[in-house]
């Protein structure tokens, strides 16, 4: 199997790459199950974090411990954006996007209860890879819909295309 | 009868939380934990856990996603690595492990997946199956027939919140009611 090699802070991983549409692949950066990663991705993006930001955003579930580690270690708040719209939610707010590790649309949904979290502050969105950009987009609508300002955008790599908005650890090349 | 004020107030360590409750179809008002965007509840959760980790566990599998910022706490204050089951199918997916879980509390059966490469991290292991809150027990049935289908063994069943009678032995820090 083709593997492309990545660091991240002290540690090296190979990523496999793998086919995720006709014609694509990508270099397989997963984080669920390896806590050297996500603890190394977190407190390096913990120190690339600008000190105006009030709160962390991040979309369920694969950069889900990278942004309780970088509010861990910077003491800033997060909140999730979940994929499926729970039943003790409070007035949800709802975006369909269409990703490219899934292939279909997804739904991003805000619980009404973590509104005030992000009205009126300045927002970092986390996610671990940043790709065509689908999922930034709703995130930035949601979290602007609802009064918050997007002040910065942390992921360990941009994917494909160079993406200067993003602070990122590192870029994984697209496979087409 | 006039239902109080439905809240329960939780200590776990120095860390105390009033918890928020749901109504249920048949269960009356439930205690709802969240560990998701409260990394202090989730650090003195995962620190109390480490002593219900069994002697001779040697990897932890959880299932996203409440879990999944207490289990890789529960990793990195442990030094056990763990595996986190998915509850949709990715693309990604290299020969994945499949198990149904009868759900008694939503009353819709859940799917759960385990990618094949992390299931063979579990090959010949004694793994601890992590949860924040073991109910029935049918989701955590359901993680160790993934344990035994890669070869391992179940050393224990851990949460950090027991709910009303499981099918499986747990180990946990507080046991909540079944209803309040």
């Amino acid at each position: 199997m083709t593997t492309h090699t990545v660091h991240v802070g002290r540690v090296t991983r190979d990523l496999p790459i793998v086919p995720v549409a006709p014609g694509v692949s990508v270099a397989l950066f997963n984080m669920l199950g390896d806590t050297d990663v996500t603890e190394e991705a977190g407190r390096e993006l913990a120190k690339l974090l600008p000190p105006e930001i009030d709160v962390l955003v991040t979309p369920e579930v694969k950069a889900l411990s990278l942004a309780h580690v970088i509010s861990r270690e910077s003491g800033k708040p997060y909140v999730v954006i979940r994929k499926t719209q729970k039943p003790y939610m409070v007035n949800p707010i709802a975006r369909e996007v269409v990703s490219i590790t899934t292939g279909k649309p997804q739904l991003l949904v805000l619980d009404g209860f973590d509104v005030p979290k992000i009205r009126g502050h300045k927002v970092a969105i986390v996610d671990d890879v940043v790709s065509s950009g689908g999922t930034l987009h709703s995130l930035r609508q949601i979290i602007e819909e609802v009064g918050g300002e997007v002040a910065a955008v942390l992921a360990v790599f941009t994917e494909g295309d160079e993406r200067p908005e993003v602070t990122a650890l590192g870029h994984l090349p697209l496979y087409t | 009868m006039s239902a109080p004020a439905a809240t329960l107030s939780v200590r776990i360590g120095e860390v105390e939380r009033t918890l928020p409750t749901i109504r249920t179809g048949n269960l009356g008002r439930v205690p709802l934990v969240e560990f998701i965007g409260d990394p202090e509840f989730t650090n003195a959760a995962a620190q109390a856990m480490l002593a219900l980790i069994p002697e001779g566990t040697e990897i932890l599998l959880t299932v996203v996603t409440n879990a999944l910022p207490l289990t890789h706490e529960l990793s990195d204050r442990s030094g056990l690595p763990y595996v986190c089951a998915r509850k949709k199918r990715r693309t990604y997916m290299r020969g994945p492990m499949i198990q149904d879980v009868p759900s008694l509390s939503l009353g819709v059966a859940e799917t759960l997946w385990l990618d094949g490469p992390h299931a063979a991290r579990l090959a010949g292991k004694r793994v601890a199956i992590v949860q924040d809150v073991i109910v029935s027990g049918g989701t955590a049935q359901a993680l160790a027939k993934f344990v035994v289908q890669a070869g391992g063994t179940v050393s224990g069943y851990l949460a950090a919140f027991s709910r009303g009678e499981s099918a499986v032995r747990v180990s946990a820090l507080h046991a909540l009611p079944v209803s309040v």
